[in-house]
């Protein structure tokens, strides 16, 4: 039992210290929000760039944390779709509260990555954060 | 298993290690509300060593785990000649200093043409070692559960030596402690610095699921919520704070129906909680309860 959970670590450790193959070009992501009538809930659209051009058959999974409380939300993550212009995706957010949420864009398909975007969201929609003066980079 | 599932089980983990080194040091007779703070050097530490410095993984796990035990140990040794709240308000202190510390850290580096490392209140995002690894998230929880099962089985095997009996001592009468010879002090430094090392450790795993952390992560109610899980857990064993982690969490997940009210409702439940089980739901004597129940259903033991 010893010797076999000793294999697995051995295996595990040498499979994690092998470097893997480093990302091509980065995707860049804007979110644009707006409130529906049920509370906290919002409809968004997703905005995919990558080198400039729009970035179309990726999959999003999209989830959400509170920088403020992390780990202490866990709203449920979606499937982004297809929206009607190319590198336009849609998905409904399910927020718990209103104020700043970390954005979580996990990528599957062209590009692998996970993309966090820092939106502050209130009655109004959702609003780049900005801090020391200038937006939260993407 | 789901994403949503994926995530809660992760977040379950993570916070584990949190809990469990808020229950060291809870078990020293110790009340911390500073372990974010170690979680944080852990975070950033274990993150630009692979996103910067370009180091594997695991060995950053260990440098970030050193690193932890040793910001720890910086913390603790001014600090363990305070008792009770006093201890707990400096070490509130000192993590906020570490806060605002993240704050004020700026270096980054050019990556594949992009800027990478800490950026003070901007973040520090890019810490993809376990995306560019092609690790999937349910793989990420299941190194993240080993991890956790490693130290669970290490705390108990401590607590079965004189090691463990010598902890519990030092909690409950020092004086009686260092009567019997135990360097009280010296003792309680190097739980301390174990504490620090195993909340660097649930940080460092924490930056790698989420490739980005920022200073507000590590504030006070990241202390709070890992002083809660060993207080709501229990004392008793080191699955105390497991089991306090996974009833905040259910309770969290369970109360979605209240929506806009979850968090006061979930507020209420814990407080009653603790009116009911004032030393948590695996305090020592369910605990001793349990072991009797269990060899008597063992006649062979």
């Amino acid at each position: 039992m010893v010797k076999a959970a000793l294999v697995v670590t051995h295996a595990l450790a040498l499979a994690l210290l092998v470097p893997g193959p480093a990302l091509a070009q980065r995707a860049l992501a804007e979110l644009a929000c707006t409130p529906t009538k049920t509370d906290f809930i919002y409809d968004c659209v997703i905005h995919l760039t990558r080198g400039g051009q729009a970035l179309t058959g990726a999959r999003i999974t999209v989830g959400a944390d509170m920088p403020s409380m992390p780990m202490a939300h866990n709203v449920r993550p979606v499937e982004a779709t297809p929206g009607k212009i190319p590198g336009e995706y849609q998905a409904m957010l399910d927020l718990e509260m209103p104020g700043e949420w970390a954005v979580k864009l996990r990528l599957a398909g062209p590009v692998r990555d996970q993309l966090i975007l820092l939106y502050d969201f209130d009655d109004k929609g959702a609003h780049p954060v900005t801090r020391s003066g200038r937006p939260h980079r993407k | 298993m789901d994403d949503y599932a994926v995530g809660v089980l992760t977040n379950i983990g993570l916070f584990g290690f949190l809990a469990i080194s808020a229950y060291l040091l809870l078990l020293a007779g110790e009340m911390s509300f500073g372990q974010q703070a170690f979680f944080g050097v852990g975070a950033y530490s274990g993150g630009m060593l692979t996103a910067m410095g370009g180091w594997p993984l695991p060995l950053a796990v260990v440098a970030a785990m050193l690193l932890g035990a040793l910001a720890a140990l910086m913390v603790a040794l001014p600090t363990l000649r305070l008792r009770g709240l006093y201890f707990a308000m400096a070490t509130l202190a000192a993590a906020e200093m570490a806060r605002i510390g993240f704050e004020l850290l700026h270096w980054q580096v050019e990556l594949e043409g992009e800027q990478t490392g800490p950026d003070g209140t901007q973040g520090f995002r890019g810490i993809r070692w376990v995306l560019e690894n092609g690790i999937e998230p349910g793989a990420y929880l299941a190194i993240i559960w080993l991890v956790l099962a490693m130290v669970v089985g290490v705390v108990i095997a401590l607590e079965r030596t004189r090691l463990g009996a010598t902890l519990r001592g030092v909690g409950e009468d020092p004086e009686l402690a260092a009567a019997l010879g135990v360097d009280v002090t010296r003792f309680k430094l190097g739980v301390a610095a174990a504490a620090g090392a195993l909340a660097a450790l649930g940080g460092v795993l924490y930056a790698h699921h989420n490739t980005y952390v920022e200073p507000r992560n590590f504030d006070i109610m990241l202390g709070v919520h890992s002083l809660a899980y060993a207080l709501i857990g229990g004392l008793g064993t080191v699955f105390g704070p497991l089991l306090g982690v996974l009833v905040d969490i259910g309770l969290l997940e369970g109360s979605r129906v209240f929506q806009g009210y979850r968090m006061i409702v979930f507020g209420g439940l814990v407080a009653l909680l603790l009116v009911f089980r004032p030393r948590g739901l695996l305090d020592e004597r369910t605990v001793i309860w349990l072991r009797r129940r269990l060899s008597s259903l063992t006649p062979w033991r």
